[in-house]
């Protein structure tokens, strides 16, 4: 390449030598011209071992080398600068020095000088390779949380769907069990008989009505949520009815029914019982027995209500934080107790179907309190 | 395949020039089609001439970059004969700088018989050493130009490319080019120089038939004189011209060199 720039005057050549940063000058090809005194102490060579000696890309590992030829020089060639590029200096002794560069290409009298100014970054590339490190190391822990968070959602879906089958399954042989009972009863049997033929019935009664929970509860885990049928109703009848239908499986118990009110209101009647019902089977199973069931239906302007009442030991209010999620009992039941845990979950996405909301109230002498509210 | 309106925006085309025939032009790794600026235009007036982005290059489509399609270089291949079959008219003259010219020798062994001739720059079909194959480069190389680019990442992404500190002889670029030269998605650019530097394309040299112009670099780290020897003896019909110029990128570098040398095989091939 052509001849090197002309000597700069004396005031420049001292700046050249003192600031505090260190730099470069070559040709177009990379052939250094002129080094400062700091850049020289940098890579430990003398000026004289690198000016017309060496090509500055030479000073660079193999990685930077291959960078400068793919990204320094076209972008070099082409916008006339580069800057904040960092690259390590191999140097004459000891590891490689991280520096980060500007360059610029001057013209003088016609031929390029490509002058450069170099910063040594040691600490900002230890802090680089830190983050960088971070990164990777987060980067590894989302895709880990990421893997164990389908793998949760695949067995999590495997088993709602498991649960469907088999209780959808298990319908049949249970009603072929209610269908054989209902015709052992009506032929001539002794009394003991007709007590054992009662209990498979019961037994039946009950598994059916829990695999029906289960089947609601699968659908609802499924994210289809509960189906329900929205027509006009006479909620206090349809309360009845399921009142009377539940005095007949518990027939040792009082269970009053009141109704305030008039009219007609939306919604789906099955469901509904069901919500009477999943409620009085939990004020049963929990309250007092000696102390009467109530359940209320209500017509109000723009809603209705339903609520169940027992007497006996409140629900400790951190147990009522969690009442509605599904498989949360309270642990004062038996045994005994009907569900696995899915009436009131049950319950609860009834009212939702409804557009409405269930609440708890449990105190200590009062008693406790489901009320179920939908608009009308 | 892609639509036309999908190719255009893909790969960033811009078709200029006049003539029967079509020059492409495909850029390397590192930088995009405005490599090409100090010689396309002398082509332009005897070809029509097509420029292109690489996927994940320049002004490129990122949305098209799919990791799986380019973790090597058949998968630009494809969009090179999908180009080609596109823009062409006429004789297709394909120049590929670096990287690109094993992309066009791919694409034309897909479509054999479509390409006229392969003007490449700088090639190597193989860049690490094995054997007594000298590519120039070990595996630890390459490795070391990926934490290289990755140690200039915060600039290459935050300020999208270099800030410019002013390029007062040249005016003409605009702020917005200016930017976009090298500007790379800092991912896309390792993948891309790990399918680059990786790449051994060496057995498939003797099935192209297509006349071949391996221009060498008398001194070029990247693609050194042995590798344009290699190949020359590897191309069936091929012509190797060593110019005289330091570094990978003579048709920035050396404009008139690399095209005198374009120009005096195209006479020869009479193309």
């Amino acid at each position: 390449m052509g001849p090197a720039p002309p000597a700069p005057s004396g005031e420049a050549l001292d700046l050249f030598d003192v600031v505090a940063c260190g730099l470069l000058q070559t040709t177009a090809d990379g052939t250094i011209t002129r080094a400062n005194v700091l850049f020289c102490k940098w890579v430990g060579y003398t000026p004289a071992e690198l000016v017309g000696k060496r090509r500055f890309q030479e000073l660079l590992t193999v990685g930077g080398r291959i960078f400068h030829q793919t990204h320094w020089v076209p972008l070099l060639q082409m916008q006339g600068s580069i800057s904040e590029v960092k690259l390590e200096l191999v140097v004459r002794e000891g590891p490689v020095v991280p520096i980060v560069m500007n360059a610029l290409v001057r013209l003088d009298h016609g031929v390029p000088v490509h002058e450069i100014a170099a910063f040594v970054a040691r600490d900002r590339d230890k802090y680089e390779r830190e983050l960088l490190l971070s990164r990777k190391r987060l980067e590894d822990l989302v895709a880990q949380a990421t893997r164990l968070q389908s793998d949760a959602r695949d067995r999590a879906d495997f088993a709602e769907q498991m649960m469907g089958i088999v209780s959808h399954d298990l319908r049949n042989p249970l009603s072929s069990i209610q269908m054989s009972a209902a015709l052992l009863a009506r032929s001539e049997l002794a009394l003991s008989q007709q007590r054992t033929i009662a209990r498979i019935s019961r037994s039946a009664e009950r598994a059916t009505r829990l695999i029906s929970d289960l089947l609601d509860f699968t659908q609802a885990r499924l994210g289809r949520g509960l189906a329900v049928s929205m027509v006009e109703i006479d909620l206090h009848e349809c309360v009845a009815d399921m009142v009377e239908e539940l005095r007949h499986i518990h027939p040792a118990r009082a269970l009053n029914h009141q109704r305030r009110g008039a009219g007609a209101c939306v919604g789906d009647a099955d469901r509904l019982a069901q919500v009477v019902g999943n409620l009085v089977s939990n004020a049963m199973t929990y309250g007092r027995a000696d102390e009467p069931v109530t359940v209320v239906s209500i017509i109000e302007a723009n809603r209705f209500v339903i609520s169940v009442h027992n007497q006996g030991a409140p629900i400790p209010p951190e147990t009522q934080a969690t009442l509605f999620h599904p498989m949360t009992r309270g642990s004062s039941a038996g045994s005994s107790a009907r569900s696995v845990g899915l009436g009131l979950y049950i319950v609860s996405e009834i009212a939702k179907a409804h557009s409405g909301s269930v609440s708890v109230r449990s105190a200590a002498g009062e008693g406790t309190t489901f009320t179920v509210v939908c608009p009308r | 395949m892609v639509g036309r309106m999908g190719l255009r925006e893909r790969n960033n085309v811009r078709v200029g020039g006049d003539g029967a025939d079509t020059m492409f032009f495909s850029h390397g790794f590192g930088c995009d089609q405005n490599m090409w600026h100090r010689i396309e235009p002398a082509y332009a007036k005897r070809y029509r001439t097509v420029l292109f982005d690489l996927v994940g290059s320049g002004q490129s489509d990122l949305a098209a970059y799919d990791p799986a399609k380019y973790a090597g270089l058949q998968g630009y291949a494809d969009d090179v004969a999908e180009l080609v079959e596109v823009y062409g008219q006429g004789k297709v003259l394909f120049v590929g700088h670096s990287v690109s010219a094993m992309i066009g020798m791919l694409a034309d062994l897909k479509a054999p018989g479509r390409f006229a001739a392969h003007l490449m720059i700088g090639p190597s079909p193989c860049y690490i050493n094995d054997g007594d194959y000298v590519g120039g480069f070990s595996r630890q190389d390459i490795e070391s130009l990926l934490e290289t680019l990755e140690s200039n990442y915060l600039g290459w992404s935050s300020n999208m490319a270099p800030a410019i500190m002013g390029a007062p002889d040249q005016p003409e670029l605009s702020v917005e080019l200016t930017n976009s030269f090298c500007r790379t998605d800092p991912e896309i650019a390792k993948q891309f120089a790990r399918a680059t530097f990786l790449s051994d394309n060496r057995a498939d040299l003797p099935r192209l038939q297509t006349p071949t112009l391996i221009l060498q670099c008398d001194n070029d780290i990247i693609a050194p004189i042995s590798v344009g020897e290699y190949l020359h003896r590897h191309i069936a019909h091929s012509t190797l011209s060593v110019i005289d110029n330091i570094g990978h990128c003579p048709h920035l570098s050396t404009p008139s060199a690399c095209s005198s040398a374009i120009d005096s095989f195209l006479t020869q091939e009479r193309l």
